[in-house]
């Protein structure tokens, strides 16, 4: 099946998709209940999306396409609702973080779906590792080109957000001393990383795509498993890097973070990006997983290392004209106050020290994503 | 010469066989343990039944009424080692109910006394209709609204199930437990010992001792996780000091006339929302856990008896049906409402069949009190006999059908 062609899109509008824990508030492990919430969601419209997703202890959520940040906001906040009052019904918690704690893998069960089950045969015990939980954005660009402009672009800030949106500290029910762990399992998938160079559509179509469909390894963009990936059919960018934050109103402060510089990039602030701007990109990637906001990276230009911390607070400064004029300054103050208060980890870290298990740890998983965050006004 | 040789042959076996049976017959419980731990493993393995359906049918087979390989009177130990069993298993239910699901869906708990009117009304009409006395129909009835939580948590625990219908069950079933201990005692009360012939006191006395044995595993709920606290080893040591905590509670409840059923359950519930919790590993108290649910299950069906059996058999097999249809009616009629479909509903019913456990207990409890119900009640003797062979297969066969337990087990 040939490549989609680019369908252009109005350039930096939003989309995001969550992908959530479903947890049993009798154990405080993961149960599979997706059936059971979409049965129950079914009964009233759902304010966005919500399907299964590979594993039936899972569900994504995604919203609508939307332009402004207040509006994201407003749904992600309305589909939480519409979430934790199902799963009271039901004796669920509706949780985010990038992996539970302490669920056992070889318990999972596989959502009986075709396609999962076949993803289930080809990758083996990788499928059922691959309970871990992210969020998607989706930015959407005016042409392939654009998009490929952007995924490349990005590549310095991709660190950015997988410390910003660490939550994944823990690994059957033990600390792996990253922030996000989660990113450890996708790197096992062999089609994960980074796109490849090509800033061209029609190159990536012909010169990539294509042969690497003759090699018979893909079928579809679906294949690939890397940390920014073009979605033609939607006219995207889609970043992958992030866990899910533990509250909605993080998850959407990111989108926005990202609107923003998707914005600054394309008027074309900085220099374009060139090939060799990867010789860091995996080095910097380990030190925001293994550290988070603690960790420091090489700026793939002049080498110089400096601490991801501040390098997000010099971008946040430098965005600041353009979140105005996307109407998203309070979101930028967000992301100004989770580098000050520390990533979702540390909030995991902390709760377990004060509570002394893993599960009082996934109660205040619960209780976060539930009764979320303030958020100031813009 | 050769009739007097014959005759100390026969005497010296005899006195052989004295020897050794007082010998073997310390051994019998061990050994009746040993058979019925094969059965289970070689029952499971092979057939996949419930590991206590076979305990169960072990125990009933080689009780003093049938094969007679256990002594007729069970040795203190083994009594009190069952009710420990007991106690830890309600302690584990306990621990794994959360209090808050039943505020925030009123359903459930408006599903819980739907299904336990039900069954107690009908099981009243059925066996009034058998010409039984009223007095015996309203221990039937009061007893049959049950489901033992403790063979539900085994089968959930032996197959890993989880998902909305085990959950439901584990739920279901504690809540008609303590409506049926209520309802019981109540009867108990008023019509057995003729307290003072007024139903209010009879409710009052069973409501006072109900909410003292409550408050007493309240009490051990919050004490003992503070203890823990105290001494720092919330992480390691929880296990072992909430079972010694659990024998402490059975004893106490045992010599103070209170309920233990409710006062471990009590004491699971609190302090699991004291959030100081079981670590998956000793789930069900582990080896521990394992051997005294054996012990247990072996222990109840071999108070039973053939004779009871047939004596109540008639109306035991038309209880078991009647309960069945009643509970899952019950059930499946405010499923919707309750958040799931009839489907799941309909499964949760099915679901909540075993009842012996907890039914013959309650009446060794009272038999203990001086009151020998066993015999009145032939045909719960009957049902429970039945349902403690049936009841865990059903229990198991539902979760199959509601895809709740791990993919290796479905098929």
């Amino acid at each position: 099946m040939p490549l989609d062609a680019f369908t252009p899109s109005t350039p930096l509008t939003l989309g995001v998709e969550l992908e959530l824990q479903l947890i049993s508030l009798s154990d405080f492990d993961l149960v599979g209940a997706s059936d059971d919430m979409l049965e129950l969601l079914s009964r009233a419209p759902f304010p966005g999306h919500v399907m299964p997703e590979i594993t039936d202890s899972m569900i994504e959520v995604s919203t609508a396409v939307h332009t402004h940040y207040p509006d994201l906001l407003s749904q992600l906040r309305a589909s939480r609702d519409a979430l934790v009052s199902a799963g009271e019904q039901l004796n669920i918690g509706v949780s985010g973080g990038g992996t539970h704690p302490f669920q056992n893998w070889s318990e999972r069960r596989i959502f009986r779906r075709p396609r999962f089950r076949e993803l289930s045969a080809l990758y083996g015990y990788l499928a059922k590792q691959f309970t871990i939980f992210g969020q998607h954005v989706h930015v959407g660009c005016a042409s392939g080109d654009d998009a490929l402009y952007l995924l490349h672009a990005l590549n310095r800030y991709v660190p950015h957000f997988i410390a910003l949106s660490a939550s994944s500290p823990f690994v059957q029910g033990k600390d792996t001393l990253f922030n996000s762990a989660r990113l450890n399992s996708v790197f096992a998938f062999p089609l994960s990383g980074r796109a490849p160079f090509l800033l061209r559509w029609d190159d990536f179509e012909q010169r990539y795509f294509s042969k690497m469909e003759l090699t018979g390894v893909v079928k579809s963009m679906k294949d690939f498993y890397w940390d920014i990936r073009p979605k033609p059919e939607f006219g995207t960018i889609e970043l992958r890097v992030c866990d899910t934050p533990l509250s909605v109103e993080r998850a959407a402060a990111l989108a926005a973070y990202l609107q923003a510089l998707c914005s600054y990039l394309l008027d074309r602030q900085e220099s374009d990006p060139i090939e060799d701007d990867y010789l860091v990109y995996n080095y910097n990637r380990f030190q925001a997983c293994r550290f988070g906001l603690d960790g420091t990276i090489v700026h793939p230009r002049n080498y110089e290392q400096m601490l991801l911390r501040e390098d997000i607070l010099a971008t946040v400064r430098r965005l600041r004209p353009y979140a105005e004029s996307l109407d998203s300054g309070c979101a930028l103050e967000h992301v100004q106050q989770m580098v000050v208060e520390g990533c979702d980890a540390r909030h995991l870290r902390m709760a377990h020290a004060e509570r002394a298990s893993v599960e009082g740890m996934v109660d205040a998983a619960l209780q976060r994503f539930r009764d979320g965050e303030p958020v100031a006004r813009g | 010469m050769g009739r007097l040789s014959c005759g100390a042959g026969v005497s010296a076996m005899l006195d052989f066989m004295n020897q050794l049976m007082a010998v073997a017959s310390p051994l019998a419980w061990p050994l009746v343990l040993m058979l019925a731990w094969l059965a289970g493993e070689f029952g499971h393995r092979r057939i996949g039944l419930p590991r206590i359906s076979l305990y169960a049918l072990v125990g009933f087979a080689l009780a003093p009424a049938q094969a007679g390989l256990l002594p007729a009177q069970p040795p203190e130990a083994v009594a009190l080692l069952a009710h420990i069993g007991f106690g830890l298993i309600l302690f584990e239910v306990g621990h794994r109910i959360n209090i808050r699901w039943l505020q925030s869906n009123p359903w459930l708990p408006a599903t819980s006394v739907v299904e336990a009117v039900l069954t107690f009304g009908a099981v009243y009409l059925l066996a009034r209709g058998f010409g039984l006395p009223p007095t015996t129909t309203m221990l039937i009835a009061a007893l049959s609204m049950a489901t033992s939580p403790v063979a539900v948590v085994r089968v959930i625990n032996e197959q890993a199930s989880a998902g909305q219908v085990t959950e439901r069950l584990l739920h279901l079933s504690v809540m008609n437990c303590v409506l049926a201990v209520f309802a019981f005692k109540s009867v108990v009360g008023q019509v057995i010992f003729g307290t003072s012939g007024s139903l209010w006191h009879a409710l009052y006395s069973s409501a006072i001792v109900l909410l003292v044995s409550a408050v007493l595993g309240a009490v051990f709920g919050y004490l003992i996780p503070a203890l823990l606290r105290a001494t720092d080893r919330a992480v390691q040591d929880s296990t072992l000091a909430f079972a010694i905590a659990v024998v402490i509670l059975v004893m106490l409840t045992h010599s103070l006339k209170l309920s233990p059923l409710l006062a471990t359950l009590t004491f699971g519930m609190v302090a699991r929302h004291r959030r100081i919790v079981l670590s998956r590993a000793q789930r069900g108290f582990g080896i521990l856990g394992e051997l005294l649910t054996l012990l247990l299950f072996v222990f109840v069906s071999s108070i039973l008896s053939w004779s009871h059996l047939v004596q109540g058999l008639g109306l035991g097999v038309a209880l078991v049906l009647v309960r069945s249809l009643t509970k899952v009616v019950g059930v499946t009629a405010l499923a919707r409402v309750s958040g799931t479909t009839w489907r799941k509903g309909a499964l949760v019913g099915v679901a909540m069949a075993p009842f012996s456990v907890f039914a013959v207990l309650l009446l060794e409890q009272t038999r203990m009190a001086g009151v020998d119900l066993m015999s009145q009640l032939a045909p719960v003797a009957a049902a429970a006999l039945l349902l403690e062979i049936v009841g865990p297969v059903l229990t198991q066969q539902a979760l199959r059908w509601a895809y709740e337990m791990p993919e290796g087990q479905e098929s």
